[in-house]
Formats: structure tokens, C-alpha cells, sequence
């Protein structure tokens, strides 16, 4: 019995905690109004918390039945998955600002890999369907892990590309993205394994993994979006000769 | 069943790299030594004359086939670490051009924007020329067009000298600490 009580209190904290913090959090992104640089950021927050109050409304009410509160989850998600793409794509311009070539190139390349990506959920869908016996469950996790696979590898994408071109990232978009990856790369493996146990037991033990997570993503992103940017002009300077040396290496590599 | 595990597999090397990234992101600087010992180990006339499509095709009629394929894979592998170190140095010069970007001089910043834009570029240019490099190792025997140049330093190396022409005192290049 006392086992029990303890999976539904780590349940409950798990679930309510975050959406306390992402309370907090559209509080930091309006205190910094950074809800004008990150609008869809805002407006997941905003929604994650308005389905936070209605799923705890329903799971409190007797009368809903799990059915429908599965059905209900499912219904809320959609839009929750389509805001999470707007957040990776407020992401990805703020990472390109600053140069005119990678606005186009980079985009594009980008366009490549969600291409790319969209075809391997859609092989997997097909090839893996997962548990046949749960048909709903199942096929719901099935699109959902195809959503997870293409936005945790497009925040990968972006992330890699952006190391291998040495593109600098301000403190709040590189949160915002680590944040994302996390949480989408869970999502991956919860939805992988949640396609194949479709068992109740199975789905109490891979909630806590991903509401876990969810807490964790949220942390981030409070920890990134408080911390404050470095300054744009440090004390820390390159001297004068140091450029020099730079220029002379450059030409020495010309002249050759 | 198999599907799901590897899934899971996928799912925890991205989380790695999230966190291999987000590690190094925080310790990060402008590695102004690096890039000065890339440029320096860059030879680019041996590689002009290393991927030079008429030195392939005197060496194709002078050499005997299985000789020549040997002598292309070396050629061509050796030009791909030519390529590999152009474009590490332009990843740090992309760096350095994103910290004079944000200095408060107008004129430096507009200078870090050029080797910013060229640096990329050439980042670019180098992965091009590394991916037909490979291939040609991999396969010397095909024949392979002349390839591209990595013509992109001498833009880059001109906004550089810009950079380094500026009046002492105003040359006060920010250090990227940023995340």
C-alpha cells in the first residue's frame, strides 16, 4: 500500500511542479519582455498551463471516465505539438539573425533535414505500428513518436550546425533549444516504448519518466532565461597585435 | 519490439549530445592561438596542387592503373586534410568575426560581419570539397572534375587585414563568453 502512495505523490508532484514553474516562467518572459523576441515561446507556456488546469480538472472529476481523459489528453496535444514546432522555428531565426547567408543556406538545409526526418517517422509508422491490441493508444503514441523524432532532430540539427559553423548563440535561444532537445528527445524514447506497452502498469512508470523530464526542461529554461546575457563588449579584449598576426598569417597563406 | 529499443538508443545518444554541447557551449572562447596554428599548417598551393585536374591526368597517363589509383587515394586523402583544417579555421574565424561584430566600433563590427559571412562561406565551400574528396578516395578511379578552390580565404583575409588596419586603441575586439 505505502509503495503506492508514494507513486501517486512522485506522480502528482512530477505532474503539478512544472506547471508551477512554467507559471514562473511566463512571468520571466514578461518581466524581460522577451515574449516580443520568443511570441510562440509565450504563447506554449501560456497554453501548457491552460491544459495543465483543465486535465487536472478532469482527472479530479469522477465522473470523467480514463477514456475520455485519454481522449481529451490527445485532443490537447495537437496544438501543444504544433506550438513546439513554432518554438524551434523562433529558435532557428534567432540563431541565423546576424547573417544574411545562413538566413537562406541554412534554412534551407534545414528544410532538408525536416524532409528527411518527416520521411523516417513516416517509415516508422508504417514498418513499427506498434501494440495492434491497443489500437487508439497505440496509433496516438505512433504519431506522436514521429512528431518527437523530427523536432528532436531538428534541435540536434541546429544545434550541431551551429557548433560546425561557430555560430554564437545568445543565452536565451541556446536554453530554449537545450530545454526542447531534452524534452523532445524523451519524448522520442517515452512515445517509442509507450507505442509497444500500452499496459496500464507500463504507462504509470513511463508518465514519471516523462513528466520527470518535463520538470527538467522547464528548470532549464528558467535557469537560461534568468541568467543574464554576457556582455556584448567584454573587458577581455584581443590586443592590437594579435590581429596584426592574424593578417600577416592570412596573406603568408595567400602569397604561397 | 526492435524499433522501440532502437529508438530508445536514438533518444539517449541526441540527449548525450544535447548535453555534450550545452557543456562545451558554457567553457567555450575564442581560440585566437588555434586558429593562428590552423592557418599556419595550411599549405593552399600544395593543395591547388593536389586536387590540380591536369597533374591527375598526367599522372593517369604515366602511371600504371592500380599504381595511379594508389597515388589518387593519398592525393586525395592528404587534400581532404588540407580541406578538414580550412575548415576548422574558418569555424574559428567565424567566432572571431561574431566578437567584432558586437564591438561598439561601427567600423569593426561591419568588418566582423564580412569575415563572419565569408567564414561561413568557406565553411561551407570546405565541407563540398571534403564529401567529393571522400569519394574519391573511396572510388580513385572515377574520374573527378577539377575542384573548387577554396577561394574563399582571400575575401576573409582581406576583411581580416581590414580589421587589423584600424587605428590602435580602437581595435577592441569583444570575446565571445556567451553561451
Amino acid at each position: 500500500m505505502l509503495p503506492m502512495n508514494w507513486h501517486k505523490a512522485l506522480s502528482l508532484f512530477l505532474w503539478i511542479t512544472p506547471h508551477i514553474l512554467l507559471g514562473v516562467l511566463a512571468v520571466v518572459l514578461c518581466k524581460r519582455r522577451l515574449y516580443r523576441e520568443f511570441p510562440c515561446l509565450f504563447a506554449y507556456v501560456l497554453y501548457e498551463i491552460a491544459e495543465f488546469i483543465l486535465m487536472f480538472t478532469l482527472y479530479s472529476m469522477p465522473s470523467v471516465t480514463g477514456e475520455q481523459y485519454t481522449h481529451a489528453y490527445y485532443a490537447t496535444l495537437t496544438l501543444s505539438i504544433a506550438l513546439r514546432f513554432g518554438v524551434i522555428d523562433e529558435v532557428s531565426k534567432e540563431l541565423f539573425r546576424e547573417s544574411q547567408f545562413l538566413r537562406v543556406s541554412a534554412r534551407r538545409a534545414l528544410q532538408g533535414v525536416t524532409g528527411l526526418l518527416l520521411v523516417m517517422g513516416l517509415l516508422l509508422a508504417v514498418c513499427a505500428p506498434g501494440d495492434s491490441s491497443a489500437r487508439f493508444i497505440a496509433g496516438a503514441s505512433v504519431v506522436n513518436r514521429g512528431v518527437a523524432l523530427v523536432q528532436c532532430g531538428l534541435l540536434l540539427s541546429l544545434l550541431v550546425f551551429s557548433r560546425f559553423l561557430g555560430l554564437s548563440w545568445r543565452r536565451s535561444a541556446f536554453g530554449i533549444a537545450l530545454g526542447l532537445g531534452v524534452l523532445t528527445s524523451v519524448d522520442l524514447a517515452y512515445s517509442a516504448l509507450r507505442a509497444e506497452f500500452t499496459s496500464a502498469a507500463a504507462a504509470e512508470y513511463l508518465n514519471l519518466l516523462r513528466t520527470g523530464t518535463y520538470l527538467a526542461c522547464v528548470s532549464i529554461w528558467i535557469g537560461y532565461l534568468l541568467a543574464p546575457e554576457p556582455e556584448s563588449a567584454s573587458p577581455t579584449v584581443v590586443a592590437d597585435d594579435e590581429v596584426e598576426t592574424w593578417n600577416t598569417e592570412l596573406q603568408r597563406l595567400l602569397r604561397q | 519490439m526492435i524499433a522501440a529499443w532502437t529508438l530508445v538508443a536514438v533518444a539517449l545518444i541526441a540527449l548525450v549530445i544535447l548535453v555534450y554541447v550545452a557543456i562545451r557551449n558554457r567553457t567555450r572562447r575564442v581560440d585566437l592561438e588555434g586558429t593562428i596554428q590552423a592557418f599556419r599548417s595550411l599549405d593552399i598551393e600544395a593543395f591547388r596542387n593536389l586536387v590540380d585536374s591536369a597533374e591527375e591526368a598526367f599522372l593517369r597517363n604515366h602511371l600504371p592503373p592500380r599504381k595511379f589509383r594508389e597515388i589518387k587515394r593519398q592525393r586525395a586523402w592528404a587534400a581532404f586534410l588540407y580541406a578538414w583544417e580550412a575548415g576548422r579555421a574558418a569555424t574559428a574565424l567565424a567566432k572571431v568575426g561574431q566578437a567584432a561584430q558586437r564591438s561598439l566600433d561601427p567600423e569593426i563590427a561591419a568588418s566582423g560581419v564580412q569575415v563572419t559571412e565569408n567564414a561561413f562561406r568557406l565553411r561551407l565551400q570546405t565541407v563540398r570539397v571534403s564529401l567529393r574528396l571522400l569519394t574519391e578516395v573511396l572510388l580513385p578511379g572515377r574520374s573527378s572534375r577539377s575542384l573548387p578552390s577554396l577561394d574563399q580565404y582571400e575575401p576573409a583575409a582581406q576583411t581580416l587585414f581590414r580589421l587589423g588596419r584600424f587605428p590602435s586603441g580602437v581595435q577592441r575586439l569583444a570575446r565571445s563568453k556567451s553561451a
